[in-house]
């Protein structure tokens, strides 16, 4: 054999399981799922050609709509309270404080949790029975102001957080909880490559930290930050176990977001086309977060 | 405000979120090991196993330590963790051993042989990042059908057929193919930085390609490795929406499958110490994994997403 | 050297792929042995003992015939079940009503029971389906065909606990003006009246405001809406039950109730934090464990309305537990009959003995088999003239899911007037049957003459 072929074999070999595995599992079925979604099929019978009649219909449906607000409010809300979090955090453990470690080790231990694990808790934090401690604890504070004479959530107690006409807004806090030790964890380590020059050339101007940190801290770790916010908004985008399972399988106009509109449309209405149109859609808004990000480090890299 | 001020301002504050994290894990720890019973009577009390029942002099009554162990004896047997246990061991396992050769040995050639068909491929198996699972959810299922009705076509002569639904092996392939974009991204990263002339060097004293790639490159590439070995296995251990619609019996549930199963059983039964059993056991692992390996973890967020 | 790469690779991925590999099998059947019947049972309330100890009773009587009958339980069997019905490999016989039905009937996808509920079930000569109690058959028939048979008497009543009423001197109110007075006393009592399922309201508050349609209405009420007419639930008499519903719920229901699932309320009510609660006949089995010592389960039967034009004897209520066989399963016949097994007279009396299940058969559970609360279900259902229930809900799942179940818990929160809960609900409707890919079935209208009403 000669020297080219053997190499073009080593190659071969070396490339071919995971071209393979990753073709037939991943690019095929994405692929796919683009035909699906301009075919009326109910997964029985034949597919018919449809247009973009799957596409019109998700355009003037309801559910759809909602669900895709809900992401939306998950992503910006849940997202920004998060990053404003764990920016925070970042800032205060960056100072090189006692028990640093501490801190950061339990912060990140949410994000390791499963996510449905994670729902099956804050269904338990969140019950209006003697179990929800987030109702206890509004209890002991309302008790604690209305001591010292100030009315608040007067019969408002226990509140029905999981009900599902407040079920999206309820996720945000879990969403928060879980995922800002990540996000204070990305940022920490990016400020640990901030040379501590900088700050002492501002802390000789006379910055104080919140001036440091807007001058110093935030130009140098704004990379991160970007990539921080496209992941928040693709996990947002994503967003299922937490709603399949607090609703029990059963999410309503109020509760859908988009992976659980799919869910239904696809196993329990057996409208093929129209699941894998909101799969194109849910692609696409993860698509568009990523090439922005792309464009933004790459603006960044000819700012530098 | 005075640096003293600062400095108890930053410990309340980071003390108060310490407590919002650790609370109730604390008490799903605490509860898993309490007795329906208990748990009805006071949900935030201390375990019987230490203070002791109050209903101890009542003819009957179980033991503190029986109660204690109940719900995991329920949990591991009657509910069927064991098996969802060994289960997500089996396919997160084989998945990250699967996806560490098929990921390494494609991003060694990716990352050391650059050229045109080479970069290509690279984007080609980058650009599967952006594919959520929800989009070859669909699509996969009907694959799944007609590639088992075609490999039992085949497999007939032997008295044998393929069901790639409700199986592992299915679980496997998927989880495998969907870890790749960015186990490829990263170990791809982490060859690139190691030095090229010690291949030279190597071939030069006779070493074939497969010994470069397994004896030299592969033990320089570890903490890349270890790094992805520890996301795939955060993310596959805890993954929900593919088993879901991919795994369907009892024995073949994974974990998060099994766990969100029983939540409503125990619904069924009122049987809370069962859930908290089920939310620890599930926990257990990855906690142990993460304390265990954190360190590299943090270091791992840092270079995946400064690359992704 | 390559080929010893190529071969190590390749032993390499065998060998990973080989030890989690459960995907090559045996073809079953394929050695001649048993032919294995699967059954997939929904695990609730009545677990699925009960119904294994019938599959060996099944299997013993059809040994020497190398039937065998696999049953399997789960809390989610309709999660289970979907992906399998699509990818035409479902169980033989499954029972849950979760599933889609009437999309399944549409799409033709299960077999009718008619030859099945021609031939005599165990225990009886007569033809099985002569045996089923009036009503019982009629929520999945489209024209002659019935597509599931129910596996368990449905009746909805109000349950309350006889030793908190005895305490308290409280009796069981006849009148709903009765009943709103009897709310305002446990009120004054300081304990909640009415614990609610708000977490399912779409099932749970549905059959309620269901029963009250027809105290205020009469079944011609219930039959404009199983008619699909337009207007049904604007009806005067439709929107008055609705506002009663309403005022009840806001009066007298239990804060928080909206977030709390059936099992949260239920647990309200046998720890007498709620004095009431609507619900099925399985209350008394799912919450047996957590029952307290000394709690008397009772319940009576839904008020009369004043003014209005119902029956009060008529029973709100239908069959449940629904078993239905896949076009796309193995073994039909084998199937049907073990249907039969499960719902005939000769099991009916361990049913009601072991799991607490009132039989859909006609007379077939003795009264002192059952405990007390079940024989105070009993005496309601023999003391009614009638049976009457509400199809669309299982007709019309996407209206269920996003018209129904959203409007009918902003009517309990009172977030919704009862003018537009109708004014919702009918326009849910009249979509649904403007589109022609939703089956429209006839239905059996009843006939308010018959039950001694008005029309």
């Amino acid at each position: 054999m000669s020297r080219v072929a053997r190499q073009r074999l080593f190659f071969a070999t070396f490339l071919a399981p995971a071209f393979l595995l990753y073709t037939v599992f991943v690019a095929v079925p994405g692929v796919r799922a683009l035909i699906y979604s301009v075919q009326k099929w109910d997964g029985l019978g034949d597919p018919e050609w449809y247009g973009f009649n799957n596409f019109r219909a998700l355009y003037s449906d309801d559910l759809f709509s909602s669900a895709l607000k809900h992401n939306v409010i998950l992503g910006i809300c849940g997202g920004s309270i998060t990053l404003v979090l764990a920016l925070f955090f970042a800032s205060l453990l960056h100072r090189k404080i006692r028990g640093a470690a501490v801190f950061r080790v339990a912060f990140f231990f949410p994000n390791i949790i499963a996510a449905v694990a994670v729902a099956l808790l804050w269904m338990l934090l969140y019950s209006t029975t003697e179990f929800g401690m987030v109702n206890a604890l509004l209890g002991v504070l309302q008790r604690g102001l209305a001591g010292v004479g100030i009315e608040w959530m007067q019969d408002a107690l226990p509140f029905a957080f999981t009900d599902s006409k407040y079920l999206i807004y309820s996720l945000i806090p879990m969403m928060v909880w879980t995922a800002t030790g990540f996000y204070m964890v990305l940022f920490v380590a990016a400020m640990e490559s901030i040379p501590e020059d900088y700050y002492e050339a501002a802390k000789l101007d006379g910055a104080t930290p919140a001036l440091q940190f807007w001058h110093v801290t935030l130009p140098f770790i704004r990379e991160v930050l970007v990539v921080g916010i496209v992941f928040l908004l693709i996990s947002s985008v994503k967003f299922f176990d937490a709603v399949w399972v607090m609703e029990s399988q059963f999410p309503t106009k109020d509760s859908h977001v988009m992976a659980t509109v799919l869910y239904q449309k696809v196993f329990s209405e057996y409208n093929i086309g129209y699941g894998a149109a909101v799969a194109v859609m849910l692609f696409a808004l993860v698509f568009a977060a990523t090439l922005l990000t792309l464009r933004m480090s790459r603006r960044e890299a000819v700012e530098y | 405000m005075g640096p003293r001020t600062q400095k108890t301002f930053t410990y309340a504050v980071l003390g108060l979120w310490f407590c919002a994290v650790t609370l109730p894990l604390l008490w799903v720890f605490v509860n898993s090991i309490r007795s329906s019973q208990e748990v009805f009577e006071n949900p935030f009390g201390m375990p019987w196993l230490i203070t002791g029942s109050p209903h101890a002099e009542l003819e009957g009554q179980p033991t503190p330590w029986q109660s204690a162990t109940a719900n995991f004896r329920s949990a591991w047997v009657e509910s069927h963790f064991a098996q969802f246990f060994v289960n997500s061991v089996l396919v997160t396992g084989i998945s990250l051993i699967g996806v560490l050769i098929c990921g390494a040995m494609a991003a060694y050639i990716l990352a050391r042989f650059p050229g045109r068909t080479h970069n290509a491929l690279y984007y080609y198996f980058i650009a599967g990042m952006m594919i959520p699972a929800q989009l070859v959810l669909v699509p996969l299922f009907f694959q799944f059908s007609t590639m088992s009705e075609l490999g039992s076509a085949m497999l007939a002569p032997l008295g044998l057929e393929l069901q790639l639904h409700d199986s592992l092996s299915g679980l496997i392939l998927i989880y495998v193919a969907f870890s790749l974009p960015f186990t490829i991204l990263v170990l791809t990263g982490f060859f690139r930085t190691l030095p090229g002339a010690l291949r030279e060097a190597a071939i030069i004293d006779g070493c074939t390609e497969w010994g470069v790639f397994r004896y030299i490159m592969l033990p320089l590439a570890r903490p890349g490795l270890v790094t992805v070995a520890i996301f795939n296995f955060l993310g596959l251990w805890n993954e929900y929406i593919f088993a879901l619609v991919f795994v369907n019996s009892e024995a073949k549930k994974t974990l998060p499958l099994g766990l969100a199963g029983v939540s409503i059983q125990a619904q069924y039964k009122t049987d809370f110490g069962l859930m908290f059993a089920g939310l620890v056991i599930v926990m257990i692992p990855t906690l142990i994994v993460y304390l265990v390996l954190q360190r590299q973890l943090t270091k791992g967020i840092t270079m995946g997403a400064l690359k992704g | 050297m390559a080929v010893g790469v190529i071969t190590r690779g390749i032993a390499g991925i065998a060998f990973v792929l080989a030890a989690g590999c459960d995907a090559i099998r045996p073809v079953p059947g394929a050695d001649n042995t048993d032919i294995v019947v699967e059954v997939a049972i929904f695990k609730g309330g009545y677990g699925i003992e009960w119904h294994t100890e019938i599959a060996d009773q099944f299997n013993r009587d059809h040994a020497d015939e190398g039937v065998r009958i696999e049953l399997w339980g789960d809390p989610r069997t309709a999660d289970i079940i979907k992906p399998r019905l699509l990818r035409r490999d479902p169980p033989d016989l499954i029972l849950d009503e979760r599933l889609p039905l009437w999309l399944l009937i549409g799409a033709n996808k299960l077999l009718p029971f008619n030859d099945a509920l021609a031939r005599p079930a165990p225990g009886s000569d007569q033809p099985w389906g002569d045996l089923f109690a009036p009503g019982m058959l009629d929520m999945f028939r489209s024209g002659e065909e019935v597509y599931a048979i129910p596996a368990a008497y449905g009746a909805w009543t109000c349950w309350y606990d006889a030793k908190m009423f005895r305490e308290h001197g409280w009796t069981p109110p006849e009148t709903w003006a009765e009943f709103d007075e009897l709310c305002s006393e446990i009120r004054a009592a300081g304990i909640d009246p009415i614990a609610l399922q708000g977490k399912y309201a779409s099932f749970y508050a549905w059959h309620t405001y269901v029963a009250l349609v027809q105290r205020v209405g009469g079944v011609q009420a219930i039959n404009r809406i199983n008619g699909l007419e337009p207007g049904a639930f604007s009806h005067p008499d439709a929107v008055r039950a609705a506002k009663l519903y309403q005022d009840l719920i806001v009066n007298h229901g239990q804060r928080g109730a909206m977030a709390m699932t059936h099992t949260e309320s239920q647990l309200q009510y046998v720890n007498n934090k709620a004095a009431m609660i609507f619900c099925g006949m399985w209350l008394e089995n799912e919450m047996k464990d957590s029952m307290p010592p000394g709690f008397e389960m009772k319940c009576f039967s839904i008020p009369r309305v004043e003014g209005g034009k119902g029956n009060p004897a008529m029973l709100p209520g239908q069959g449940m537990e629904y078993l239905f066989v896949p076009v796309d399963g193995r073994h039909h016949e084998i199937a049907f009959e073990f249907a039969s097994y499960l719902v005939s007279p000769k099991y009916a009396p361990d049913m009601g003995k072991s799991i607490g299940v009132i039989s859909p058969l006609k007379d077939a559970t003795p009264r002192d088999t059952i405990t007390p609360a079940l024989a105070s279900v009993l005496d309601v259902i023999n003391a009614s003239e009638g049976i009457f229930s509400i199809r669309v809900r299982d007709l019309l799942p996407e209206w269920r899911a996003q018209v129904m179940h959203v409007a009918i818990a902003d009517l309990c929160r009172g977030e919704l007037s009862p003018e537009e809960f109708g004014r919702l609900l009918d326009e849910g409707v009249a979509a649904a049957v403007a589109n022609p890919d939703v089956s429209k079935p006839p239905f059996v209208a009843l006939d308010p003459a018959q039950y001694g009403e008005q029309s």
